[in-house]
């Protein structure tokens, strides 16, 4: 078969550089960073962890889908699966999660971050039993239009950034939330005490009301105090879902 | 494995009556499969009173088996309340991703697949970037959309590292900085993105910046006369690529002299638009696609509405298998006041107004015969002084284009560019 084949050639060659290289800003300026192959193995773990604190994981439900007959995946019968909304450009932060979510067996669809592709996370929220929107941002919030209270209505898990949650609280969510941070991506568990950084990985600062963030860990990208332009404050220490580490609250709309 | 020419050497020149044999064999093994499984398949064999024991051959599959469109898959979808519309043949929870095609005749498909490491869409067109050239340890330029997953996949599947920043839409300024940085060898370009490169060119010295480059892709929609000239000035090889049924991709190689089609992934049907008959090699056809490696949504004989040219000669790059040359979309051919016309009729005539160069307009066209030619067209504000006198020329040009003059209702690029889905525009709109 041809995945099969262009997969076992595909095995056979060197990856002589690493996994790829995104691009994030500090005081304005574009900093260009590399993803190792490494960071992004630890990188999936993490947010396989995160996902499956929030309950990702296997479709629940009997019997959905097309076997022995074409009985959809009516939203009465099975739960499950989730819409990540990113960019192509943001694929360094959310791939991560896109690999963890199929590793933890729930199926993912992407939802893109402009206004003109808004539709398509409505679409998915409408069409499949998805319990979980992950990433949405105020383009796409606002860009859903009248249906962003149908689709709050019916997905019970909704993760979004920072500059999405007063829109999604004002149609009725209690979104949690995930957040850019320079290189790294900080999220919310289920306990609501602040956006988890992973800690292995980033260790942030804050001076007057100002973010800043270094590498922690063994990581391609080694950067030191750098600011990222982001208001907010941290908070330290055990969370209730057994976390410890940093929590970062993004002012909203930053 | 690879070699020096081929990421697949015996794939992809393998001898037709190989290929034929395989595709045989794997379509004899859909043919139940599908039958049990998707329930769209069955409803339209049922209606057409095939069933799967009468398929024993290639032969029988093209002249039997009924053809699936889009607006089937989107009427059971709505009888069903089946949001696959009768094609999941496996439990939803057995996917691992669920796409979507483009959206951009305004109603999109889902489609999903199961896998493992690499996304099986994506998967043969690394045989079409190491056509290229792109080798282990090369810096490639990230696509600008992710609407059909992730197509970085294929970059690192041939070893290439992706540079992954804004090529959608008002990104390639930034863009342009990460090429000169990381010098990569390929990107991924769409007309959105020539748009805006067009603009980038008064004041980027275009040679210098691509002049990494080996190839760069080109998808969506056609790539005009002026766009192609462009290119090619600043020194760009273009390597054309489109869909096969939303099966997979189909890419041009080295000769462009078409688009390879991967028949061990694809059966590739061309068929009379109007009817069901195969044509033959060369004549211009509908083409049909059956998927032969997605065991989880494939399509089965599905009118994809896109006119092409086929052969199946092999191409002088050496490879065997199918290329097409995609012509235009089935019912994009309007009637206006008696005459007849395509869009890229309007397209030429715009790349001749300087300040419409860039050719992005929409046919607004409620039914395929029309009394008024309406066009919204999309102009540079930064170089047009007066737009009742563009006007003026704009009219003028398609008039001499089409025969009939235009309603036209002028828009700076923006504005325009805002109505843009999954990286394309769409030329022919309702309203």
């Amino acid at each position: 078969m041809t995945a099969a084949s262009t997969a076992a050639a595909a095995a056979t060659l060197p990856r002589p550089g690493p996994w790829g290289i995104g691009r994030y800003d500090v005081a304005g300026q574009p900093v260009f960073f590399e993803v190792g192959w490494d960071d992004w193995q630890r990188d999936v773990a993490w947010a396989r962890a995160m996902l499956a604190s929030h309950g990702v994981g296997p479709v629940k439900g009997d019997g959905p889908g097309g076997t022995g007959g074409g009985s959809p995946p009516c939203a009465e019968k099975v739960s499950g699966g989730l819409v990540i909304v990113n960019g192509m450009p943001e694929s360094p932060w959310f791939d991560p999660f896109e690999t963890a979510a199929r590793e933890l067996g729930a199926p993912y669809s992407i939802g893109e971050i402009y206004a003109f592709e808004a539709f398509r996370t409505g679409m998915y929220a409408r069409r499949l039993p998805i319990t979980m929107i992950f990433g949405i941002d105020r383009t796409v919030a606002e860009g859903l239009g009248d249906e962003l209270a149908a689709v709050v209505a019916r997905v019970p898990v909704i993760v979004a950034r920072p500059d999405a949650v007063g829109l999604l609280t004002g149609a009725g969510a209690r979104p949690f939330v995930v957040a850019r941070v320079g290189p790294a991506l900080a999220v919310e568990c289920p306990h609501r005490s602040g956006a988890h950084l992973n800690g292995a990985e980033w260790a942030m600062a804050e001076r007057g009301g100002e973010l800043f963030i270094s590498t922690a860990g063994p990581r391609a990208h080694q950067v030191r105090e750098a600011a990222l332009g982001l208001r907010g404050t941290l908070t330290d220490g055990p969370c209730g879902c057994g976390r410890g580490g940093q929590r970062v609250t993004i002012s909203e709309g930053a | 494995m690879p070699d020096e020419r081929f990421f697949e050497p015996d794939v992809e020149t393998m001898p037709r009556a190989r290929i034929a044999a395989l595709q045989e064999e794997r379509i004899l093994e859909l043919v139940p499969y599908v039958y049990e499984r998707s329930a769209l398949v069955r409803k339209k064999w049922e209606e057409a009173r095939v069933k799967p024991s009468d398929i024993n051959s290639l032969a029988d599959f093209t002249e039997r088996v009924p053809f699936i469109t889009k607006d089937d898959i989107r009427q059971f979808r709505t009888a069903a309340q089946d949001p696959f519309g009768g094609l999941l043949c496996t439990d939803y929870a057995d996917t691992t991703t669920v796409f979507s095609t483009s959206g951009t005749t305004g109603d999109a498909t889902l489609y999903a697949h199961a896998w493992d490491r690499w996304h099986p869409f994506w998967a043969a067109t690394a045989r079409d970037l190491w056509e290229i050239g792109v080798r282990p340890g090369d810096y490639v330029l990230g696509s600008g959309f992710k609407m059909r997953g992730p197509l970085y996949h294929a970059d690192q599947m041939v070893g290439a590292i992706p540079v992954l920043v804004n090529t959608g839409i008002g990104g390639w300024a930034t863009a342009l900085d990460a090429i000169r940085r990381y010098r990569p060898v390929y990107g991924q370009l769409t007309g959105l993105a020539l748009a805006e490169l067009d603009h980038l060119s008064r004041t980027t010295d275009m040679r210098e910046v691509f002049s990494s480059f080996k190839g760069a892709a080109f998808a969506g929609e056609p790539l005009g006369a002026r766009a192609r000239a462009q290119l090619k000035s600043w020194g760009v090889e273009v390597y054309l690529w489109t869909s096969t049924g939303d099966v997979t991709g189909a890419w041009e190689c080295g000769q462009h002299d078409g688009c390879h089609a991967w028949e061990d992934c694809v059966l590739l049907e061309a068929v009379d638009p109007a009817g069901s008959a195969q044509v033959a090699d060369g004549e211009l056809g509908e083409l049909v696609a059956t998927s032969l490696d997605n065991p989880v949504t494939p399509m089965v004989r599905f009118r994809s509405d896109d006119i092409i040219r086929m052969t199946r000669q092999p191409c002088a790059c050496g490879r065997t298998h199918a290329r097409f040359w995609p012509v235009g979309r089935k019912g994009d051919e309007t009637i206006v006041a008696g005459r007849s016309f395509v869009p890229m009729d309007i397209w030429r005539a715009l790349e001749g107004v300087p300040e419409t160069a860039t050719a992005l307009f929409q046919l607004i066209r409620p039914a395929r015969e029309i009394d008024e030619l309406k066009v919204r067209v999309g102009y540079d504000p930064d170089t047009t002084t007066s737009v009742p006198e563009l006007r003026e020329r704009v009219s003028e040009a398609i008039t001499a284009a089409v025969g009939v003059p235009p309603v036209l209702e002028l828009l700076p690029e923006p504005e325009l560019l805002a109505r843009g889905r999954g990286g394309k525009l769409p030329r022919v709109v309702k309203a």
